[in-house]
């Protein structure tokens, strides 16, 4: 394949997936509000359509009108700011959180096209083998994002919110890398793609290996910041969080990382825990490679559809539980989410070894049914951790005033 | 205040079952409710498209009308009782002798500030001929504050548009002396 060939297939990739994504996060915001409209028994936004005319289409324009009214705001910045910083925060944030994206699959593989040498993948950056680690590398990096926009707007209430939020990130990006860990080792492979594709032959991981589904959605819940676990805005309590000084155009940038985060999240849960673009028994083919054009774009429809869902979820989920006290956070990252992250490794690398041992203690023990019975047992370690968990490690902290600690 | 006061209530929290202390079941309860209310039927009025139902126009408490009798005068006796009651005081009254014999005073101009009024229904409580009521009309604009300022003739004029959808409390005129 030619040079100049791969330049522009990359920047025609790249094109797509800058426009798709903040496409995306726009109607993500107005899906948004739907939920939060319908759940509450509103009607949402559902008057704003075509500019000039009366075509109301359901709402749909109502993205580009927010959009725009946060383009043609002042852009305010405080005089006691650290102008560098201050410009610095937004763009790191959102820099981070697109490119994150490089390595993110968006479909499986175009089928050979005349005139181009070779098949066509959807990701930008095609066959990187530490991919898992480029994601979780750039993802740590939002904690700049947040905390360089706390310190540089010199106001207190930024900088306490940048404080607790880079606390909250910092503290579940462990569960966050343990709960994938037990996904690298059965696939033996950091690739997204491979991982997909073991998932297609061997059933997905959200079976196999629930407990590390549950530990990394509840991080990866927490590193996008939703609820219940919004602490960086919390928006009916404090003022704002880190983005209290930012106003205008940057603090769009701020609110569109902050959707990119909960899509890379919804992305990364798809991907690694249900199957990315392959439905069961085999209905998108086992292979990474495709047949035509036709399963080519069927697997482009499931991952986004499964994608849609994930998000669907976490907009339902915003409006279903309370949020975390801050000690309850740290409680739950560090006494509750390290320690299932840990057994899920330690159980997952047990299954494993039983399994792959050569003499085989566990096919001879089990026969045809040793798939399943390593289903049944990760599942009997999840439900038992978390009763065990639950019932053991006092996740509630009371801090209210007690009779005898007062006297 | 030391914590043995007697008047202090210490109060036990409730202990956590094991479902509570699961968090997962009750998080399942929760997004059950929330997905009920999802698909449950939409409760705001689509406003400028639809206009809401009043449950009862006779209670309702919108824009004030001056009644007529069955002479197609003016019911009001001049009493100054609404303006008295009006926690707003937005009931500006003239009262003049009046030219027929069923009454001693009529009003000769009577205007209500509808920007300055809070539609607590007082004056209508209060009126001993039932001659000033509040109809169910809520939608009320107007380009200026003077245009607010509904005089006599704009609220007989309200009367006469919804005295056939909202009729009188008591059609007749008795006033005792």
């Amino acid at each position: 394949m030619q040079f100049t060939e791969v330049t522009i297939i990359a920047i025609i990739k790249v094109a797509l997936l800058i426009g798709g994504l903040m496409t995306a996060a726009a109607y993500f915001v107005l899906l948004e509000r739907w939920v939060a409209a319908w759940v509450q028994m509103r009607r949402g936004p559902n008057r704003v359509g075509m500019p000039l005319t009366k075509f109301r289409l359901l709402g749909l324009g109502q993205p580009m009108a927010d959009g725009l009214k946060f383009i043609f705001k002042e852009e305010y910045t405080p005089a006691h700011v650290d102008r560098r910083l201050f410009l610095l925060a937004p763009i790191t944030i959102l820099g981070a959180a697109l490119a994150a994206f490089a390595v993110i699959p968006f479909g499986s593989v175009l089928p050979a096209i005349e005139g181009i040498t070779e098949p066509i993948e959807l990701v930008v950056a095609p066959g990187v083998d530490v991919g898992m680690i480029y994601v979780f590398a750039l993802s740590s990096i939002a904690v700049y994002g947040v905390i360089l926009g706390g310190w540089a707007s010199n106001s207190k209430y930024s900088f306490l919110g940048a404080l607790r939020s880079s606390a909250q990130l910092i503290a579940y990006e462990l569960p966050l890398g343990l709960g994938i860990l037990g996904v690298v080792l059965a696939t033996g492979s950091l690739r997204l793609e491979a991982i997909m594709t073991h998932q297609a032959a061997h059933g997905w991981y959200a079976i196999t290996q629930p407990l590390g589904l549950l530990v990394f959605s509840v991080a990866a819940f927490a590193e996008a910041a939703r609820l219940p676990f919004d602490l960086p805005e919390c928006d009916q309590e404090r003022v704002g969080g880190y983005h209290t000084e930012y106003s205008g155009i940057k603090l769009l940038l701020f609110l569109v990382a902050e959707f990119l985060h909960m899509i890379t999240a919804s992305f990364l849960i798809v991907i690694l825990f249900f199957g990315g673009w392959h439905l069961p028994w085999g209905l998108t083919g086992h292979e990474a490679e495709v047949t035509g054009w036709g399963q080519a774009i069927l697997r482009v429809v499931v991952l986004s559809v499964k994608i849609f869902l994930v998000i669907f979820f976490f907009m339902m989920v915003r409006w279903s539980w309370p949020r975390f006290r801050f000690d309850q956070l740290m409680a739950l990252a560090w006494k509750v989410m390290l320690p299932l992250g840990l057994l899920n490794l330690v159980a997952i690398a047990i299954f494993l070894e039983l399994d792959h041992a050569s003499v085989g203690w566990w096919q001879q023990t089990f026969g045809d049914a040793a798939q399943g019975a390593m289903i049944v047992a990760s599942w009997g370690v999840t439900i038992g951790a978390w009763v065990t968990v639950a019932v053991a490690a006092p996740k509630i902290a009371d801090n209210r005033p007690q009779p005898d600690v007062l006297r | 205040m030391k914590s043995d006061d007697p008047d202090i209530r210490w109060i036990e929290p409730p202990k956590l079952g094991l479902a509570g202390k699961m968090y997962l079941p009750l998080f399942l309860q929760g997004l059950r409710i929330t997905g009920k209310h999802l698909i449950a039927p939409k409760v705001t009025v689509n406003y400028p498209d639809e206009e809401p139902e009043i449950a009862n126009p006779l209670i309702y408490r919108g824009v004030h009308r001056l009644n007529r009798d069955d002479q197609g005068r003016v019911k009001c006796v001049a009493c100054f009782l609404c303006a008295t009651a009006c926690p707003a005081h937005c009931i500006d009254i003239i009262g003049i002798e009046s030219p027929w014999p069923d009454r001693e005073k009529y009003p000769e101009s009577f205007s209500i500030d509808e920007l300055r009024c809070i539609y607590c229904g007082m004056c209508e409580e209060a009126c001993p001929v039932d001659a000033i009521e509040l109809t169910s009309l809520y939608n009320l604009t107007g380009r200026s504050r003077e245009e607010m300022v509904f005089d006599k003739e704009k609220l007989l004029s309200v009367y006469d548009q919804t005295k056939d959808a909202e009729p009188m409390i008591s059609a007749s005129m008795e006033v005792t002396p």
